[in-house]
């Protein structure tokens, strides 16, 4: 991943040149034309498109490698975990008397919630976190804290669809994953370059359309890594066919591959194929060790919260996610079942469940990568589609707090993120984005950037018209929250 | 979408503005024109009021200028305005910049003196117009009989196209390859026309006929099967976006009719329905058919069925019903006829005027003005109150008389129950005390409301008449309860011959009045502006003779916009319609379009690779009828389809992308024909036609599989578009997001997953093993099975499983003979014992029986022998332990017996154990019987013998476990050989690749099931033979000469 911009020019030529046939010579002049003209490289796929995942160069010279994103369906509650407003405390029980949108109109009310949690400052930076995220805040000086986060819309499935796809509320579209092993292929031989490891209680809000390849080809679609057997489907065959059967059956179709591919010379979709079988069979022992935590110590165990009911199930995905990434996945997203911080009700208690669940587990593996070493190449994510209003939902005491796309916290650690700040405000309350606003495509745009994509210039080919992720043409990239 | 930066890289690429032709003077129509389509006309010409006044439009008009002044000074570009503010970045506004290289050209240009192509007009209405240069691109001009080539290799010539492919080839040094063989020419052509791969009877007729007519004949028996349809009706579904749920929401209601539509495909496609008819009826069948669509002619059901098409687009107004959804519905509609059959994305020119191809922002309303009056977001109907009642008045009429009798014998069935209740009333009463009788009877006759508490409490009191209720009536009596029942039955089955009532999901117009359709501004439906008339792309029609639409024309019914539009597209004047459809026909045939952009013939998609080809194809179409079975003919008997598809280093060098076609190309089969053709193969397709779609469902881990075990062909499985089958996903059939121009055709390691361990995968294999076992026999060539057998290990191929169980007694032998065992096997196995019968004792074999880890012994002759059949040689051990647990009678006694040296040892347990551990030699199918007898009596004579058995001193690290390894009756069925392995090796290489195979072949994959076959013993597989024949059958599916055609 280091190569110079000749590099990369040289990478690209000899890939159109052997893959001329396919392309043809027109576009490989005017890739040649345009890079002379520009000087500028761009991951451009034209005229009959060839998909593989082999590792590409990035526009720029990267700082992340690979990401892991923590999705958290359901919007947490930013003022009770991230974002402390004072004002909001001072005004607890008074009307507000701004505009809001609300998802619950039956419960709605204009009555302000303070927090009930306290907050503490953290670290060196002091960031300030609450009670219920001890851990997290345990990793403040490595995190950028976003405070100003915007979707504009208070759905859940149509922010989800924002965050990951790019355009607010429309399905159908590959997702962010999708998108950079789309640009960048995969480090890993062995593995799936994409991969999504889902909640033993089920699939999140909007299911598998998380992390759909949309219109791109299959080969970009992130693969799941189920919560229970089989881990990932049809990786495995079934018991009595295993191993030496299994070899002496790969053997038999590779002699027939092979005699039927020296009858054709040069089709290299033969040869894509019969490489595909091979790759299949190592996955199948890659995925196995990947997932084999035995080997971890007990140290990392006890870090992650693998020892505790609470933290177990989540603590061993967060440490799979390491794994992956260690052995080249490109991109890992974690979802939960349903969305564990919808908290429409009890915020007193469902709110604390859902941080005791994630909170220790999602700052182990930040402190894991850091003490190996990887955090500076790998993006965490921590975040999700909404946050929640600052007013009550429902009782005062008993009830929670609704939908709020207009402002919310989110943070990113690592791969060349700023460590220990804070990025942007919302207002004094808490409602809405006030300063700094970073919507859907400037969260995707800087993520590209980290990966060395200029976002401007990724793009797909659909139909004979180019797509996007970051569709708004104010999408940018938050240059501030990069080191 | 938006992409200023695509755009401008894609004029790069496409080559617009190359510096290449240096001495042709810079022109602004030609030169700059195209640039300030792609940066600056959206302020600056495209709308009536222009930014700053000022008019890029005309060169004049520039050199006028607006606010500031001029903005040109011809040969001065330091001087222009305009110029000036392009190099410094403040125009266009925003991040985007206009590209180096063609600000180098606008400078070059102002250098040479601003020049135009021609003397400017005097006077310029609004918007942008259409260019001549814009106008002579390639997709635009009339549809035109190519003149034919001279050719030198005229032998190679069967058809017009060959000759046009032909002459281009030869200027280049190349021509066209070898002619394929006929097996391969006729799995070629049975793929492409069915989607299924040749039986071998078709195999052996075909090449068994030399007329020189055969391949003709081939081709019209392939286009008249049933399969055609199916096909290539597929592939239209494709275009239309056929999906059987309305998508847009999680909850992808299902679309219960929409299936009427894709059966109308797959019979006009079979029938070879014109293609201007088949284009007709989908876009305005409604128009062709008087209102109110009640008591319709099969071929006005038809037509209504085929405007299916224009509701084919994902829906959520049955969720959401507001404006958001209807408009986006009116949009995916535009945008499937539009790429369909266009071949033009106009989704640019929703928003603004299209930045490459001269479509108006203005085109583009007008074109949805076509559609507006049936697909208006005024006036508009949700899915589910929209489908069109078949039911005729006869039906009605006969539904009403079936109705009426079911009434009648209802009325009749329940006085019988009135009766029956009555009689069941009067029973109960009588076993009460006859003074409560009477108040008993009129407080159940009291209805429940009516009742006094003391009623109640009587009725409580006396639950047996309390509760009597027509429900429970069989409690009381069974029979009365039967006959009702019957009754029931018999009404249900009357109300089931009523006529079916069926609805199509059809597109009519509603309602009298039209509205008028707006342009909306920035394509947002909130702002709506000028009202526009209904029309066409403007550039579609010659510029002196414009396409209009007049509402109403000779008093029609309805607006008639859509008739006339599809006439006018179908009138052999329209320049894209006849070539986008020929287009996608030769993709089917050859894996690549002549246009490789086979939905964007526009300028940001390919450019034609054989447009002589392309026109000649498209004006044959045209002037035989529309003919789809037409050309397959002319394209099947063509050269350049029945020409081998070897590459050769030579021809690449110079036709690496086959955009010459100097070979047939090699495929990859696309997903349905890959699941039809597995499922035809292994012995399981269900040809049955049409109908609705075979449900699909979730398998245990989630995945998407099919219900049940009907395996129809893929056109005919539910399309849902949130949960698409795994299979077919796979292998890239569409989503349905909207619709589908072109597939993609990926190679990705979880197809190879899928491929080796998937349960429909390896079911199949085991279908297709069970198939060539059953009907291999005689049916290939014996030159190339002759002499070719299994060679195995003697014992192995029938006694995979080295345990039975049975009883018996070591019998008598002549002296110096090893004597024999009585072995037979126990009849009965149940409750996880072998055993005489059901029960124990057993008549004849008393308490004789074997469990997994002991038994119970009986009379001598019938003692419980657990018996093991070596399947190796060598030198074993035996270690084990006998146990009697009883405190009573006389013990037991193990006697450890080998076939081939007698006794090899006997442990006697009486209330405890004996250990005992042997080693001895085996040869590969000696027995080794544990025989366990009474001793004296079998009064207390359960015992427990577990032993294991290990392989010493061998390169294989082989072990059985006695207890472990029990098991019941083994599966033997299918056992039977009824065709020779070479034989059966054979014809599945026949059957699944189109071809016998070489002796050598055989050869190859009988050495491949020898070793399986060892190795499934080793892992003590229970059926080894059939394991290793399903794992050549696997291996035959899923092996790339049958996943590829060639």
């Amino acid at each position: 991943m280091t190569g110079s911009g000749t590099h990369t020019s040289f990478t690209r030529r000899g890939f159109l040149r052997e893959n001329a046939m396919g392309l043809g010579m027109v576009a490989l002049a005017s890739i040649l034309q345009e890079e002379n003209l520009l000087g500028v490289p761009r991951n451009v796929k034209l005229g009959p498109q060839k998909f593989d995942l082999t590792a590409k160069q990035p526009h720029q010279e990267p700082r992340a490698k690979a990401m892991i994103s923590l999705f958290q369906h359901g919007g947490p509650a930013h003022m009770d975990l991230f974002d402390p407003k004072p004002e909001l405390t001072r005004l607890n029980g008074k009307t507000y008397d701004g505009d809001i949108g609300f998802s619950f109109i039956k419960r709605a009310t204009k009555v302000l919630k303070g927090t009930p949690f306290k907050f503490h400052k953290h670290g060196e930076s002091g960031i300030e976190m609450s009670e219920l995220i001890p851990y997290m805040g345990s990793i403040a000086d490595d995190m950028c804290l976003i405070r100003s986060m915007h979707t504009g819309h208070n759905g859940h499935e149509v922010s989800i669809r924002y965050m990951n796809a790019g355009i607010a509320g429309v399905t159908g579209r590959p997702a962010l994953g999708s998108w950079i092993t789309y640009a960048l292929g995969s480090e890993s031989q062995n593995l799936p370059a994409y991969m999504v490891l889902t909640d033993p209680g089920g699939h999140p809000v909007d299911s598998t359309h998380n992390w759909s390849n949309g219109w791109m080809p299959s080969i970009y679609q992130g693969t799941v890594l189920r919560p229970k057997e089989p881990r990932i489907l049809n990786l495995d065959a079934p018991e009595h066919l295993r191993g030496d059967v299994q070899a002496s059956n790969l053997g038999f179709l590779g002699k027939l591959n092979r005699r039927h591919a020296e009858k054709h010379p040069g089709e290299h979709e033969l040869e894509a194929r019969i490489a595909s079988y091979e790759l299949a069979a190592r996955m199948q022992d890659a995925a196995r060790e990947a997932l084999d935590i035995s080997k971890e110590t007990e140290a990392t165990h006890k870090l992650y919260g693998i020892d505790q009911d609470a933290t177990r199930e989540y603590g061993t995905r967060c440490l799979i996610a390491r794994r992956l990434v260690e052995r080249g996945v490109r991109f890992v997203q974690l979802f939960h079942a349903g969305q564990p911080w919808d908290n429409h009700n009890s915020l007193h208690t469902s709110l604390p469940s859902a941080c005791r669940k994630t909170d220790k587990p999602s700052a182990a593996l930040v402190k894991d990568l850091k003490q190996r070493g990887m955090l500076d190449e790998v993006l965490v994510h921590w975040g999700g589609e909404i946050g929640r209003l600052p007013v009550v939902e429902g009782d005062p005491n008993t009830g929670g707090r609704d939908h709020n796309g207009q402002g919310f916290s989110t943070w990113l650690a690592g791969g060349g993120i700023k460590p220990g700040i804070t990025y942007g405000n919302s207002d004094e309350v808490g409602h809405r984005a006030a300063e700094n606003i970073v919507k859907p495509n400037d969260y995707q745009a800087t993520v590209f950037k980290l990966f060395g994509i200029d976002h401007k210039d990724l793009f797909y080919l659909h139909n004979g018209q180019e797509q996007k992720l970051t569709v708004n043409a104010d999408a940018q990239v938050v240059e501030d929250i990069i080191a | 979408m938006n992409s200023r930066h695509y755009c401008a890289l894609m004029t790069l690429l496409l080559g617009v503005f190359s510096h290449a032709h240096a001495d042709e003077p810079l022109t602004f129509e030609k030169h700059i024109r195209p640039i300030f389509r792609a940066h600056c006309f959206d302020c600056h010409g495209a709308e009536k009021e222009v930014k700053g006044e000022l008019d890029l439009r005309l060169v004049r008009l520039m050199e006028k200028g607006g606010e500031i002044g001029p903005a040109l000074v011809k040969g001065k570009p330091e001087e222009s305005y305009f110029f000036e503010r392009i190099v410094s970045g403040e125009m266009p506004p925003g991040s985007h910049r206009v590209p180096d290289d063609q600000i180098a050209i606008i400078r070059q240009w102002i250098l040479e003196g601003a020049k135009t192509a021609r003397p400017e007009p005097a006077t310029i209405g609004s918007g942008l117009g259409i260019s001549l240069e814009e106008r002579s691109y390639w997709a635009f001009q009339p549809i035109q009989r190519p003149a034919m080539p001279l050719v030198t290799n005229v032998d190679q010539v069967r058809t017009p196209i060959d000759a046009l492919l032909l002459a281009k080839m030869e200027s280049q040094g190349l021509s066209f390859a070898p002619l394929a063989d006929k097996a391969t020419l006729l799995r070629r052509a049975t793929l492409a026309l069915t989607g299924l791969p040749p039986a071998p009877e078709e195999l052996n007729a075909f090449l068994a006929d030399e007329s020189p007519e055969a391949w003709e004949k081939t081709i019209d028996r392939l286009l008249e099967s049933p399969q055609y349809g199916e096909r290539w009706g597929r592939h239209w579904l494709d275009v239309a976006g056929y999906a059987d749920s309305e998508g847009s929401t999680n909850s992808d209601a299902n679309r219960q009719w929409a299936y009427k539509y894709r059966d109308w495909v797959i019979r006009a496609i079979g029938i070879d329905m014109p293609f201007d008819q088949f284009i007709t009826w989908q876009l305005a069948g409604d128009e062709l058919v008087e209102p109110p669509y009640k008591n319709m002619t099969a071929q006005e059901i038809d037509k209504l069925t085929a405007t299916g098409y224009l509701r084919m687009a994902a829906d959520g107004t049955g969720q959401a019903n507001n404006e958001e959804n209807r408009n986006q519905v009116v949009i995916d509609t535009i945008k499937i006829v539009s790429t369909g059959l266009l071949g033009v994305s106009m989704g640019c020119a929703q928003c603004h005027d299209h930045r490459y191809d001269p479509i108006s922002h203005e085109d583009y309303y007008r074109f949805r003005a076509i559609f507006e009056p049936a697909l208006n977001p005024k006036r508009w109907k949700v899915p589910g109150n929209r489908a069109v009642s078949l039911y005729t008045d006869e039906d009605h009429a006969k539904a009403a008389e079936i109705e009426a009798q079911a009434q009648e014998k209802g009325a009749a069935r329940n006085a019988k129950q009135k009766e029956f209740m009555d009689l069941a009333l009067k029973a109960e009463l009588e076993k009460v005390d006859p003074s409560l009788r009477e108040s008993l009877e009129t407080a159940y006759r009291t209805a429940g409301d009516k009742r006094t508490d003391e009623q109640k409490a009587l009725l409580a009191k006396n639950p047996n008449i309390g509760n009597l209720s027509p429900g429970v009536l069989y409690q009381y009596n069974q029979g009365h309860a039967d006959e009702l029942k019957k009754l029931d039955g018999e009404i249900a089955a009357l109300r089931g011959t009523k006529p079916v009532h069926e609805y199509i999901r059809a597109l009519t117009k509603q309602v009298p009045e039209v509205d008028p359709t707006h342009l909306f501004y920035r394509g947002d439906y909130r702002q709506p502006q000028q009202e526009v008339a209904p029309g066409g792309l403007t550039v579609t029609a010659p510029a002196d003779s414009p396409f209009e639409i007049k509402d109403n024309p000779e008093g029609s019914p309805t607006t008639g916009r859509r008739l006339q539009y599809a006439r006018w597209l179908t009138s052999g004047r329209h320049p894209l319609v006849a070539r986008v459809l020929v287009n996608r026909f030769w993709m089917h045939h050859f894996g690549t379009g002549i246009v490789d952009t086979p939905g964007e013939f526009g300028r940001l998609g390919s450019m034609p690779t054989q447009p002589e080809v392309l026109d000649w194809l498209s004006d044959e179409f045209m002037a035989k009828g529309w003919s789809l079975k037409h050309l397959h003919r002319v394209i099947m008997t063509s050269t350049v389809y029945l020409q081998q598809s070897k590459r050769t280093p030579e021809a690449d060098q110079i036709d690496g992308g086959n955009q010459l076609y100097s070979h047939f190309p090699v495929k990859r089969l696309d997903a349905e024909a890959i699941r039809d053709s597995i499922l035809a193969v292994s012995g399981k397709l269900d040809k049955a036609s049409f109908g609705a779609p075979v449900m699909v469902g979730k398998d245990t881990s989630g995945q998407i599989i099919i219900n049940g075990e009907v395996q129809r062909r893929s056109v005919y499985l539910q399309m849902k578009r949130t949960e698409p089958i795994a299979l077919l996903k796979a292998f890239d059939a569409p989503a349905m997001e909207i619709n589908c121009t072109k597939r993609e055709n990926s190679t990705v390691a979880t197809q190879s997953l899928m491929l080796m361990n998937s349960d429909f995968i390896l079911r199949s294999a085991d279908f297709f093993a069970s198939r060539l076992n059953q009907e291999a026999q005689g049916k290939v060539d014996s030159s190339v099975t002759n002499g070719i057998e299994l060679v195995l290990p003697d014992n192995g191929l029938n006694n995979a499983n080295p345990w039975s169980f049975g009883y018996g007694m070591v019998g008598e032998a002549p002296e110096g003979e090893i004597a024999k065992v009585t072995f037979t096997h126990y009849p009965f196995f149940g409750d996880n014992t072998w055993k005489g019968g059901e029960k124990i004792p057993d008549d004849k074999l008393g308490f004789s029986f074997l469990n997994p880890t002991g038994g119970h012994t009986a009379s001598v002759e019938m003692s419980p022998i657990r018996r093991w059949t070596a399947p190796v040689s060598g030198k074993i051990r035996i270690q084990g332990k006998l146990h009697h647990p009883s405190d009573n009678g006389d013990g037991v006694r193990l006697t450890l017996y080998s076939s081939r040296t007698g006794q090899v040892g006997q442990w006697s347990a009486k209330t405890g154990n004996a250990d005992y551990d042997v080693t001895f030699e085996v040869e590969a199918g000696d027995t080794i019987d544990a025989i366990v007898d009474r001793v004296e009596n079998h009064t207390s004579d359960s015992f427990s013998n577990t032993y294991s058995i290990t392989l010493l001193e061998s390169d294989m690290s082989l072990a059985w476990e006695s207890a472990k390894e029990f098991h019941g009756p083994l599966d033997q069925s299918g056992y039977e050989l009824n065709a020779t392995i070479a034989e059966q090796i054979a014809y599945g290489w026949y059957l699944a690749y189109g071809r016998p195979p070489t002796r050598e072949e055989v050869q190859l994959s009988i050495e491949f099931i020898e070793q399986q076959v060892q190795l499934l013993i080793a892992s003590k597989n229970e059926s080894p033979f059939e394991q290793a024949m399903t794992n050549y059958c696997q291996a035959l599916l899923t092996s790339n000469q049958f996943l590829y055609m060639e």
